[in-house]
């Protein structure tokens, strides 16, 4: 990788970050870490998504959705399509009828607020995409 | 552009979820005053025909005396001789009429001192408690950056990204009615998960569809030294594969070897290292002293100045 020189030299820039970003998170009120995935829905008409990680986290482990159905832990990074969904990959691996509720109730996952960009919201307070 | 948009959400929401209507209190208030800012301002605005106004104490007193399902019908069926059954917007479900009804019950009950037209937040019938202390300016506020409790983990509806005009987020779950049942931390979402899990307060699966299935944990704890005087870092992998799996962190993130990886706090604020995680979606950056957890041996450098 780079070389420690350049490392010491962006470390004081950040340190400083550390002390803006503890507990600044006035402005943001999503719970944290929720996802907003809208690469495509908005421009096809629907809402954009918004999942919840604090909920699924209650009844998975990351490694569910992260290792074993292939969910790349980087906001938007991750094609989602309806025909995914449908044919029982991403989302539709549970929400089938038969581990969680079907994909025809359209307005619990596509409930967010129209325009809103994807990413991860909710006084997160690292930036930068993750490298998985 | 916004209501085209919406308009085959609704249609479809209202298709498939009617079960999932089951709007909750709180987020009626923005729902009602839309409505009555729609449907009855037409008439309780100005007075017309013998309407009582919004905001008039005295007008409205009598009649909240005879009860809100009183009202509630009287808004529903209509009211002779000048009250059309649901102000004449038929095709609007009761549940929004309804919260129109609290809307301008609660703002009579703030009548006379002007508050009523720039404060629905008060329309909730459960913020009744709340409208005794009169709320003092945004500026005036002990805290100007820390978000105050109060504040924190709202409603789907209120949460600022899920869009209130969706029924379907008001059948989702409010993250503080579970969340009140867990063990709390300082940051983050507030709960400590590793002491949820730890304490079988949740029971989160490891296979998607087995839950008997149970992780594979590994105990090997990895020290980092850390130059300066912060307590040394000290990574557990117990609680890590409790959550994950090998993979989604070797070797992509960490080469898995003592010492071969270079981390810094540099690095894990811009959302490298452990701040994939941290600070995502695991406890923030903020606690520092949960990775920074191995406190300095100082006896030998005191010995070796002593020297
Ligand atoms: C039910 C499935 C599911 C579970 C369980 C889950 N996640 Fe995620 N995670 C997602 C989805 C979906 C995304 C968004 C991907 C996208 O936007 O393309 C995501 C995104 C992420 C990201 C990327 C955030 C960013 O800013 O780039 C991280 C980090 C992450 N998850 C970590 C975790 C951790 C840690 C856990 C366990 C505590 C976990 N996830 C549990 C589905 C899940
Ligand atoms: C389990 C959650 C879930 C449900 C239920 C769901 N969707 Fe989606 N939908 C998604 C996700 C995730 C995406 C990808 C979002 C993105 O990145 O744009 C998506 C994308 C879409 C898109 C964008 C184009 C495409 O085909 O990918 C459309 C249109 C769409 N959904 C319509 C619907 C309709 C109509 C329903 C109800 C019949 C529905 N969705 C139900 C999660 C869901
Ligand atoms: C066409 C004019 C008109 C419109 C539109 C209208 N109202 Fe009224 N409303 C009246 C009149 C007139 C009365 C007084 C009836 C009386 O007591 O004689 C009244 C009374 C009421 C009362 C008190 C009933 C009682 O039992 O004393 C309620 C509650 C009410 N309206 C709610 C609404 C709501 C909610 C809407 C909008 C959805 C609405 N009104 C729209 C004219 C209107
Ligand atoms: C590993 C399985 C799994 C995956 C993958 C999954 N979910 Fe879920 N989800 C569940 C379960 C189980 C529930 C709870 C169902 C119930 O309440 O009956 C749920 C509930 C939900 C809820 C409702 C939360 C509430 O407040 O009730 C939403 C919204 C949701 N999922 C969105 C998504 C989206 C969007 C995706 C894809 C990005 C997704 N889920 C992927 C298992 C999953
Ligand atoms: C959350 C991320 C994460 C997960 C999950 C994880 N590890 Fe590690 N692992 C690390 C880190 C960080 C190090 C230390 C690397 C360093 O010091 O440069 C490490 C080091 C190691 C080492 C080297 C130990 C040594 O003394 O040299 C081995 C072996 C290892 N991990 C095996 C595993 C196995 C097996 C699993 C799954 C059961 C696993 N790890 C899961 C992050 C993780
Ligand atoms: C792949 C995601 C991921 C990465 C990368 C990661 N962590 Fe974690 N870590 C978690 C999760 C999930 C938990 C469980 C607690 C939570 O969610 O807040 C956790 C918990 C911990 C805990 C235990 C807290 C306790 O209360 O016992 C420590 C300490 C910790 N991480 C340190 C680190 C360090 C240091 C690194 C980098 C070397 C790192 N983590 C990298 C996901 C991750
Ligand atoms: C998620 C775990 C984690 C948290 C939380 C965390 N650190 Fe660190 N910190 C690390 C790791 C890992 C290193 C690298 C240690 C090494 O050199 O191997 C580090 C290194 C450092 C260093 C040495 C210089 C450098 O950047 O390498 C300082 C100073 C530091 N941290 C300060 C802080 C402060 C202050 C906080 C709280 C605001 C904090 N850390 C919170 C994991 C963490």
């Amino acid at each position: 990788m780079t070389g420690s020189a350049s490392l010491r030299a962006a470390l004081a820039v950040p340190l400083l970050a550390i002390a803006l970003t503890v507990g600044l998170s006035a402005e943001s009120r999503a719970e944290y870490a929720d996802v907003v995935l809208n690469r495509n829905a908005e421009k096809e008409g629907m809402r954009p998504v918004v999942f919840p990680h604090w909920f699924h986290r209650i009844r998975f482990r990351c490694k569910v959705c992260h290792a074993e159905l292939g969910f790349k832990m980087r906001a938007g990074s991750n094609l989602v399509t309806m025909g995914d969904i449908i044919d029982g990959r991403f989302c539709g691996a549970c929400h089938n009828g038969q581990i969680a509720w079907a994909p025809e109730n359209c307005d619990l996952c596509h409930s967010g607020k129209p325009g809103l960009p994807p990413g991860i919201f909710g006084g997160h307070e690292t930036n930068g995409p993750g490298i998985w | 552009m916004i209501r085209t948009l919406r308009n085959p959400a609704v249609a479809l929401g209202a298709l498939c979820c009617t079960l999932f209507a089951t709007g909750t209190a709180l987020a009626q208030q923005d729902k009602g005053k839309a409505v009555y800012d729609k449907v009855c301002v037409a008439c309780h605005s100005a007075g017309i025909a013998g309407a009582p106004r919004l905001g008039d104490a005295k007008a409205w007193a009598p009649r909240i005396k005879t009860g809100i399902d009183t009202l509630y019908g009287s808004a529903l069926k209509g009211k002779a001789p000048a009250m059309p059954a649901k102000g004449g917007a038929t095709d609007l479900p009761d549940a929004d009429i309804k919260a129109a009804v609290d809307y301008m019950v609660a703002a009579a009950k703030d009548g006379g001192s002007g508050a009523a037209a720039t404060a629905p937040a008060a329309a909730a019938p459960a913020a009744a408690a709340a409208a005794a202390t009169k709320p003092r300016p945004a500026a005036l506020s002990f805290n100007r950056l820390l978000k105050p409790a109060s504040k924190r983990n709202p409603p789907p509806p209120e949460d600022g990204i899920h869009d209130p005009q969706n029924d379907g987020t008001h059948a989702l779950q409010p993250p503080l009615q579970v969340f009140e049942s867990l063990p709390r931390s300082n940051a983050g979402n507030r709960v400590d998960w590793v002491k949820a899990l730890d304490n079988n307060l949740i029971a989160p699966r490891w296979d998607r569809t087995d839950p008997a299935a149970a992780p594979v944990v590994m105990d090997l704890n990895i020290v980092r030294e850390v130059k300066g005087s912060m307590p040394d870092v000290v990574y557990p992998h117990k609680q890590h594969t409790a959550w994950l799996d090998c993979s989604n962190c070797h070797p992509q993130i960490f080469i898995p070897q003592k010492g071969a990886n270079q981390i810094s706090m540099a690095a894990i604020l811009l959302g490298q290292k452990c701040g994939v995680c941290h600070g995502k979606v695991a406890f923030p950056v903020s606690e520092c002293r949960i990775c920074h957890s191995k406190k300095k041996n100082v006896m030998p450098v005191k010995n070796a100045q002593a020297n």
